[in-house]
């Protein structure tokens, strides 16, 4: 991935740095990175430990500086120790401490709430102290990690003060925005009309986590490195590609956003449709930022829905049932879940791609809490041979051959296939060929986060969503938020199980069923 | 090898990645689940059999013991292999005492290959119906075995009133050895059976499905005699002669523990293997295919008096059963 023109541009070539040496790593500029909503959950579990690993592995620069901003009534030692707390917890590299006495140093907090024009104003003033004291530049990083509700404030508080302007600054100043990018297309727009104002569109990152995964990056990989695939990944050669994205928990304590949010609006306008949006796209000419974007925006604006939207989605909500040999309760008892609720938390969809390539092909996108295992899988489904020379005894057990892509957990790639089963007779089976990343089991990926943090301050943005693909993703599921206000109640599907039953019944309407991931 | 002590699903299915990954290569390529079901006094049966099952197919078995359904505290314990005591491929035995057990299918499902058909075998007493059991409901394959039952013709007659396509009986893959002679034998015979007699151990499962299966593709009577056994001993088949032809009568008996004895008239005797498999190579022998058994459903049919079992629908759906609430009513 290459780094946008208009960084190179700015700097004369450093004659140190040879693009033949791959040993030396990209480093940012000196810089800071603000984070609002640093006592949230993202910000302790991802945020701060993958500012610790990537300065443990060497890849902040030297002058850096970490800024919370929130409303507690801390100074800089009470935030330092929270931050080393966090970062201790939930590294991925080895804890060193005098790994942590290097970033410690360069931490400091901000107390103050949005509203607040003073706090805002000793913030600016932060900044610039650092700028002579750590040598940070003008360049900053704001990372929004709060409800999406307090954008409009924070925004017009960069604006006053400044810091969100590249020249005020004398450096450049990014801010980093998290999913949901608003509540509907009308909402996005407004978001991203907001926000590119402040900041100029160049210096907006969107995180989609996902895009950082080492498997989802390894698609492109799969897809244009290699010869193998490409002749097959097409409408003559694939029958269906079914993407899931399901979770074992439950909602937890987050009914305040999940239930005005929903399934659909949580992980469908975002992660699966990226994960189309990949898994679909045309090659790019080249791997740099404007090229990738622009596939992936055709991609996602030759998306069609269904003709008949009551047969071509399925809503579901999970009821109280026994998962992995526990007894969990039901969506409407859990806390703060107002009794009327109409959310879904379980999502199912066929999208169709309008492209040459892709016509015909259904794709079956799908996601929902209280499934019975955590798992994410791209799988691509082949067409049957149109004609077996074989006795029809002997590939009674034969499927569609698949490639499938396990981007969570046990990383990595299956190939299914049929093959031989071992004896005198002839007969065939599937059997899996199997690719493992070596990656370590971990809940979620902090990797994604280190890539994606580095990325940001290198100012890479290949990696991030544009607010066009974001549009795109708001015109898909619009119309289908909408047909679903008009409807009734999810259809119920017990705790454990893979979804409601509606869900199977639209997939065998196609002659079709949902692989067991 | 882990093992797990008063734990969740969950920790389990971290447990098998984390060996997964330490195991490296040998864990990759699945063909099948094989959820085998057992009681705590049966397991160590139960794991000898499925390892020698387990090192002809590439599997990931899950060896389930439900111990002490009336418990009242529910716990999960497991053993989490990889290439190790229990075969080449992975293994998990979980133990589950108290209410778990009726809910197993919760801590099975996080655990299943993906995409890979199920196959689920129990050891002991089959379930009165297979639906009683979600852990056959979720399975496309389901294996009992009669001759473990307490009355192992009864048992089989429920197995034919409960059948549905894709069940088996490892009584069946015992007869298969015995099938294939006769079947050789009668390929060069000339002329029709008039009568066939099978003589095998009193309430053997295995003798009564080897004379349905006479019975039905021959078409003729067929006898059933007992004797001291084990297993069955002889079958024999009288074959008409055409016109002036005289009859044949072709006996195969067993000779030994490998061999059988092959007697036809005018013709010397010979010696022809015979097999007695194990329960491990039966239970290979019935993961070798995994689709329906016709035949199969033909005999027990021919047995039980039920027709046309191989055309029955598919589609079980797990009928809630609580031993507590029985208990409770009795």
């Amino acid at each position: 991935m290459t780094i946008d023109e208009g960084v190179l541009r700015r700097l004369p070539q450093n004659p140190l740095r040879d693009p033949r040496d791959r040993r030396l790593p990209r480093i940012p500029d000196p810089c800071a990175l603000v984070v609002f909503g640093v006592t949230g959950d993202l910000a302790r579990k991802k945020l701060i430990p993958a500012i610790y690993d990537l300065s443990n592995r060497g890849l902040l620069p030297s002058g850096f500086a970490l800024l919370g901003f929130a409303r507690r009534d801390w100074d800089h030692g009470e935030f330092e120790e929270l931050a080393r707390e966090a970062a201790q917890k939930g590294a991925r590299t080895p804890w060193r401490p005098e790994a942590w006495a290097r970033l410690a140093d360069a931490v400091r907090f901000v107390p103050g709430s949005f509203d607040d024009d003073d706090a805002f104003d000793t913030l600016a003033q932060t900044l610039v102290d650092l700028e002579n004291s750590h040598g940070i530049g003008g360049n900053a990083a704001f990372y929004l990690s709060i409800p999406p509700a307090a954008f409009p404030t924070v925004l017009k508080q960069m604006e006053r003060t400044g810091m969100a302007s590249n020249r005020q600054a004398g450096g450049w100043r990014r801010v980093v925005v998290e999913k949901p990018f608003g509540h509907d297309l009308a909402s996005g727009r407004e978001l991203n009309k907001l926000v590119d104002r402040v900041f100029t569109p160049a210096d907006v990152y969107r995180i989609d986590h996902y895009l950082g995964k080492e498997t989802v990056q390894n698609l492109l990989a799969l897809r244009f490195a290699n010869t193998f695939f490409e002749p097959i990944w097409n409408s003559h050669y694939v029958d269906s590609v079914q993407i899931t994205m399901a979770e074992d928990v439950g909602i937890g304590t987050r009914a305040g956003f999940y239930d005005s949010a929903g399934a659909a609006r949580d992980v469908l306008q975002n992660h699966l449709l990226q994960l189309l949006a990949l898994t679909a796209m045309e090659e790019p000419v080249s791997f740099d930022a404007e090229s990738l974007r622009t596939e992936k925006k055709k991609v996602l604006e030759a998306i069609s829905l269904p003709g008949d939207l009551q047969s071509g989605t399925v809503r579901g909500r999970y009821t109280q049932g026994w998962l992995a040999g526990e007894r969990v309760k039901g969506y409407l008892d859990e806390q703060d879940v107002p009794a009327d609720s109409r959310t879904e938390t379980y999502a199912a969809v066929r999208l169709n791609v309008n492209t040459r390539r892709w016509g015909g092909v259904p794709f079956y996108l799908r996601t929902g809490k209280r499934l019975p295992r955590r798992v994410t899988e791209i799988a691509v489904l082949l067409q049957k041979a149109p004609h077996l020379p074989f006795a029809a005894t002997d590939t009674t057990e034969l499927g569609n051959n698949q490639l499938v892509i396990r981007v969570q957990p046990d990383e990595g790639m299956t190939l299914r296939f049929g093959s031989k089963v071992p004896g005198s007779a002839m007969e065939v089976r599937d059997v899996s060929m199997d690719f493992l990343y070596g990656a370590a089991f971990t809940e979620g990926s902090p990797e994604a986060y280190e890539r994606l943090i580095l990325d940001v301050l290198l100012g890479d943005a290949t990696l991030f969503p544009r607010n066009e693909e974001v549009e795109a993703s708001w015109r898909v599921i619009d119309p289908i938020e909408t047909f679903w206000a008009e409807g009734g109640m999810p259809d119920g599907y017990r705790a454990g199980e893979w979804g409601p039953a509606s869900a199977d019944e639209m997939l065998a309407r196609d002659g079709r069923g949902w692989r067991r991931p | 090898m882990t093992t797990l002590w008063d734990t969740t699903g969950t920790e389990v299915v971290k447990a098998l990645a984390a060996e997964r990954r330490a195991g490296g290569a040998v864990a990759a390529g699945l063909v099948l689940t094989l959820v085998c079901v057992a009681d705590e006094s049966q397991v160590d049966a139960a794991e000898v059999a499925a390892t020698v099952a387990a090192s002809q197919h590439p599997c990931r078995m899950l060896l389930v013991v439900r111990r002490n359904v009336t418990a009242s505290e529910s716990r999960l314990d497991a053993d989490v292999t990889i290439g190790g005591r229990l075969g080449p491929g992975e293994a998990v035995v979980l133990r589950m005492n108290g209410r778990l057990g009726l809910h197993a299918e919760s801590v099975v499902l996080p655990l299943l290959a993906p995409d890979a058909p199920v196959v689920t075998w129990w050891y002991g007493a089959p379930p009165d119906l297979i639906a009683y059991d979600p852990l056959g409901v979720l399975a496309g394959r389901r294996i009992t075995d009669v001759h473990n039952a307490a009355d192992p013709l009864a048992a089989l007659r429920t197995r034919a009133t409960d059948y549905e396509p894709g069940d088996t009986d490892l009584a069946w893959s015992r007869v298969t050895p015995w099938r294939s002679v006769l079947a050789g034998a009668y390929d060069t015979a000339d002329g029709t059976v008039s009568r066939a007699t099978v003589r095998g151990a009193d309430k053997s499962a295995s003798a009564a499905l080897l004379a349905a299966w006479i019975g039905s593709r021959l078409d003729c009577d067929v006898e059933l005699e007992p004797s001291d056994g084990p297993g069955i001993s002889l079958a024999q088949l009288e074959v008409n002669g055409g016109g002036d032809r005289g009859g044949t009568t072709i006996t195969v008996a067993r000779n030994g523990d490998q061999a059988g004895l092959l007697s036809r008239t005018g013709q010397p005797d010979r010696i022809m293997p015979l097999r007695r498999d194990e329960r491990g190579d039966l239970l290979a022998e019935e993961l070798r295919r995994l689709d329906d058994d016709p035949v199969y459903a033909t005999s027990l049919g021919h047995f039980a008096g039920i027709p046309n079992l191989a055309n029955r629908p598919r589609g079980r759906r797990h009928i809630w059963r609580d031993p507590a609430e029985r208990a409770a009513a009795q």
